[in-house]
């Protein structure tokens, strides 16, 4: 039989440190642990880098597209998106080649007969198409049209675009040209009715720019004269999204128009959920009597209508002509919005309060300040961030929504919502006005949302073992 | 919108209840209503030949469909319809025989005689005592009629309007039944032109009373002396009018009955009705539209609405505008061409350089414009930058501080004012400020003088130039810049005492040239439409004055002329 001895080694305590309770990854903060799960969520993040793309556009972009969103170029109306064309530099007083006629003897007169020889006078451009007719005997007016498709038959010439008295067989037509191919057509008008026999002219038109106003934009050297470019081939501007009905430059608006729906998008939030905190706070943390007379007048708060307010804050203000809205409706935002942060915080704060850690802290004589700053508000945070992402997305379109009925900005400031409404009008024509600031509104709102939703599942600890 | 209620919590609250019985049965009634409603909107097509009838849209309820008190183009429209004055127009737009057969008019007093057989639509008579009760009720104070002004011209007109004296003082007399003496205060050359506008329409005393003030508030409260009647009236829905079966020259009237199933406002909607083949005309087609229309291959008419355009200014003592050298230097800078072609871009649409539209006679016949043309004010940034140092210097300010333009709430209006804001940014360096308002607010800051410039129109009231130039004579109050010039007041007084239209005609140059040298507005465009009518209906007459578009003689094709082949 073998005994042991124990010597006086086996006393000793073994070594406090166990290798099983080591911690042997790095510890993970809160915030650490926030954003490790943020990441995890791959909707989240893609919402991420569309919000900090959407700043940088906002910000940084005006910097490097240097295009005034307020210019009008009106060579290109209502272009859709192009890279610089080129334009013929056109001489700024128009070549007067008009031609007249002595009106023919109405005695052979064919009632039924279309003018001969539709002809262009000079190059067909986007400043001016110049035709001219051969007199036709006996007629009481010419009518000239202007199709964009080939015309079927005497009912389908297109747009009607004058009537002229029978001496004048000449016409320079200046209306609204875009480069494309147009069918112009020319009757006859007899005793008031026009006849049914016409003559067409297919006629490309070329992009083209005034002398004076291609100077004026800088796009011709300073030493240029007329004589020396006139005739010549310059690159226009480029519109990489195009233009609006006033030829400005789409791309440059949206970057300009962010600013003033981001501005809202984010002060306004930042301003009220800030507000909300406070009187959250402050009725949650001191309970009882004064909670209730605080969170009463909220609730008076959350029923004002926010519309109405909005109306009445722009006439207190005063605001004259051609004065932004944009004030008043910050305001309108700060003074109606709280009361719902208010609420969210005051009930976090309720409960927070009645914790063991709380109460622990307490008894070891922690004071009020330090209970809220170390224990409150940090377990507050995670509620309020989300109700700011929350809240940014709904201010951003409430700003569209009141730009877009005119309550908003004011001509030539752009906004989002107000280029929607510029664009809804030549929806069916030019759809790339409406869609554009439509789609930066829409994807804004969606990132921010869903970022948001993101944020709300990150921070919230119960969920944290799902991922 | 933060607040309000969104369709999804209202399609909650109307789900909570439990549907009882009844309820059921009354949504089922209601989803049964709708649809007659749509179906009886199908059955009426845009022409319908076997009835003789059309359908056509208007753009929104009448406001007053009285006489006495009309003054908005849908009401002129409708009652140009049901109602005849003493004067009318005939296919050709010539001013013919209404419900006076012959007139004779002299410097002091214009006589009709009526025809005998011109009868209200319950078959009583036409006689002279419905005019001069009409006339008098434009006249009194009460009905506040805005066209009253009008009266003027007749004998204690102004004064009767001014409440001073009763309405029978007005100078209009009954000789008999059919014979009716107007007296003039002046000589009016226009007089006949103007006897035939709806304020100067017949309205019958005893149904006028037996209303007890509902008079004209329903298709039942109405007679009618005119081509139609109103048989239908469902309030900013719908309308009927019927052929009137006592109307004196009823052999004229091709149609049997005009409807009216659609009243709406969007330009849009309308020419998507008309596509739809549910109206016969689309009128006031939109850019994009119009591309829709080319694509379609419609045919497509224009027509100019006979109004002009123009900036105006405010004269009144402390306004910068009131400054002639500042009004020069924008006059100098600004291009109404490029405004009408490249930002409005519809056809019809003149650019305009004087107040008096292209449509106006001149003497012999020829245009009033052709006659005497309008000066194109020479444009030049140089130019108008030495204005604007000049009115710096005048004014005895550095900047001349920002410009409020007024304008009208719409969307033509403000691409209108943004160009304009644009040009003088670029070249004068001014400061605009768009001031958008409702049209009766922008007709209020107007009045009150709260602007520096306003977009503003004018159509015409009567075809005369006069209609035009008397708008910036010190007394008129629709001079709400308050333009005042002794020379400019002493030559309308003097047209409008003289008959002699060659006289008249010289003073309206004059005029003109004292509008463009002093620039007491900036005219901009004359108005022009863009409109599609039906193959099938023929005979629609435009108007510059009064009602339009106008169907009296509106008849439908025998059947529409088959597509021919180019020469």
């Amino acid at each position: 039989m073998s005994s042991y001895t124990p010597t006086a080694a086996d006393f000793q305590p073994l070594d406090a440190a166990r290798e099983g309770d080591r911690i042997d990854r790095p510890s993970l903060s809160y915030w650490q642990d926030v954003w490790r799960r943020l990441q995890s969520n791959r909707r989240a993040l893609a919402s991420l880098y569309i919000v900090v793309g959407l700043l940088l556009f906002t910000l940084a972009g005006p910097l490097v597209w240097r295009v005034d969103p307020a210019l009008q170029d009106l060579e290109q109306v209502s272009q859709p998106p192009s890279l610089g064309r080129t334009a013929l530099v056109v001489a700024d007083s128009a070549p007067t080649t008009s031609l007249t006629h002595t009106a023919i003897s109405s005695a052979a007169a064919s009632r039924d007969s279309a003018p001969n020889k539709l002809r262009l006078l000079g190059t067909p451009h986007s400043e001016g198409v110049s035709l001219a007719w051969d007199p036709l005997p006996g007629v009481e007016a010419y009518q000239l049209y202007r199709h964009e498709y080939p015309p079927r038959d005497a009912d389908d010439l297109g747009l009607p675009l004058v009537k002229l008295m029978p001496h004048e067989v000449s016409y320079r037509d200046l209306l609204r040209l875009e480069t494309r191919q147009y069918y112009y057509s020319v009757v006859g008008v007899y005793d008031g009715e026009e006849a049914r026999a016409y003559t067409t002219l297919p006629v490309q038109v070329a992009q083209a720019i005034l002398f004076s106003e291609a100077q004026y934009r800088g796009l011709l050297g300073s030493d240029a004269t007329p004589e020396s470019v006139v005739g010549s081939s310059i690159r226009l501007e480029s519109h990489p999204l195009g233009t609006d009905y006033l030829g400005r430059d789409m791309l440059a608006r949206l970057m300009w128009g962010a600013r003033t729906s981001l501005f809202i998008g984010i002060c306004a939030p930042l301003i009220f959920v800030s507000m909300g905190l406070a009187y959250g706070g402050l009725a949650g943390y001191s309970g009882g009597r004064l909670d209730d007379v605080m969170m009463r007048f909220a609730d008076f708060v959350i029923a004002l209508p926010f519309l109405l307010f909005m109306i009445l804050f722009k006439i207190a203000f005063g605001l004259g002509p051609g004065e932004s809205g944009i004030g008043p409706m910050l305001l309108a935002l700060v003074l109606l919005s709280w009361p719902a942060t208010a609420r969210l915080v005051r009930g976090q704060v309720l409960q927070i309060r009645e914790e063991a850690y709380i109460a622990a802290a307490r008894m070891m004589g922690a004071s009020a300040p330090y209970l809220v700053l170390r224990h409150i508000l940090p377990n507050v945070m995670g509620v309020l961030l989300v109700s700011l992402t929350f809240a940014i997305p709904t201010a951003i379109f409430t700003e569209a929504f009141l730009s877009f009925i005119g309550m908003g900005v004011v001509p030539p400031t752009p906004s989002w919502g107000s280029m929607c409404n510029d664009g809804i009008r030549t929806m069916l024509s030019h759809p790339h006005e409406l869609l554009f600031p439509a789609l930066f509104i829409s994807s804004t709102v969606l990132a921010f949302n869903l970022l948001g939703d993101g944020l709300r599942d990150a921070m919230d600890a119960r969920m944290r073992s799902g991922t | 919108m933060t607040r309000g209620c969104s369709d999804h919590c209202t399609w909650q609250r109307g789900r909570t209840p439990r549907p009882t019985m009844r309820s059921t049965l009354l949504i089922v009634a209601a989803v049964l209503g709708w649809a007659l409603a749509l179906a009886g909107n199908a059955a009426t097509p845009a022409v319908d030949r076997g009835n003789n009838e059309i359908s056509i849209a208007i753009t929104q309820e009448p406001q007053w469909l009285t006489t006495i008190r009309a003054t908005d183009t849908v009401s002129f429209t409708v009652l140009d319809h049901i109602t005849e004055g003493l004067l009318t127009r005939d296919v050709n737009n010539r001013l013919v025989g209404g419900v006076a057969e012959r007139w004779e008019l002299s410097d002091e007093k214009a006589t009709f005689w009526l025809r005998r057989d011109a009868r209200w639509s319950d078959g009583e008579p036409v006689t002279a005592h419905d005019f001069v009760f009409a006339w008098r009720q434009v006249a009194n104070p009460e009905n506040a009629a805005e066209y009253g002004f009008l009266m003027r011209m007749l004998p204690n007109g102004e004064a009767i309007l001014a409440g001073d004296m009763p309405p029978e003082a007005l100078g209009v007399e009954a000789i008999d039944d059919h014979t009716l003496v107007v007296h003039l205060v002046s000589p009016t050359a226009y007089f006949l032109d103007l006897v035939s506008f709806i304020t100067f329409r017949p309205v019958r005393e005893d149904f006028y009373r037996a209303q007890g003030g509902r008079y004209a508030a329903d298709a039942e409260n109405m007679i009618s002396n005119g081509p139609f009647i109103l048989t239908e009236w469902v309030h900013d829905a719908s309308m009927r009018m019927e052929k009137n079966p006592y109307y004196w020259n009823r052999d004229a009237i091709p149609l049997d009955a005009i409807n009216v199933p659609y009243i709406t406002r969007d330009p849009n909607a309308r020419f998507n009705l008309y596509l739809d083949d549910k109206i016969a005309l689309a009128d006031q087609l939109q850019l994009s539209a119009m591309k829709m229309a080319l694509q379609q291959h419609q045919k497509l008419r224009s027509f100019s609405d006979g109004t002009v355009f123009y900036l105006g200014f405010n004269h009144r003592e402390g306004r910068p505008t009131g400054n002639r050298n500042l009004r020069r230097a924008i006059q100098s800078v600004y291009d109404v061409s490029e405004l009408t072609y490249k930002v409005i871009g519809v056809p019809g649409n003149l650019p305009a350089y004087t107040l008096f539209p292209a449509w106006l006679t001149g003497d012999e016949g020829q245009s009033l414009n052709v006659q005497y043309p309008p000066h194109k004010p020479e444009l030049s940034i140089e130019r108008g930058r030495r204005y604007l140092e000049l009115a710096k210097q005048e004014l005895g300010v550095e900047e001349v501080p920002p410009l409020s333009l007024l304008l009208d709430d719409t969307a033509n209006a403000s691409s209108q004012a943004e160009y304009f804001q644009n040009v003088m940014a670029r070249t004068l360096g001014l400061e605009v400020r768009l001031d958008k308002q409702i049209f009766k607010q922008r007709l209020a800051k107007m009045s009150a003088g709260d602007f520096d410039i306003v977009a503003a129109g004018w159509g015409p009231d009567y075809n005369d130039p006069m209609t035009f130039a008397d708008l910036f004579v010190s007394w008129n109050l629709n001079n709400r810049g308050r333009y005042s010039n002794p020379e400019y007041d002493a030559l309308i007084r003097e047209a409008q005492q003289t008959t002699d239209q060659r006289r008249r005609n010289a003073i309206f140059s004059r005029i003109q040239d004292i509008i463009y040298e002093q620039v007491v507005v900036v005219p901009q465009y004359e108005r022009g439409y863009i409109y599609a009518l039906d193959k099938r209906v023929a005979g629609v007459r435009r108007y510059h004055i009064g009602g339009d578009p106008n169907y009296n003689y509106a008849y439908i094709v025998e059947s529409p002329r088959a597509p021919e082949s180019a020469d």
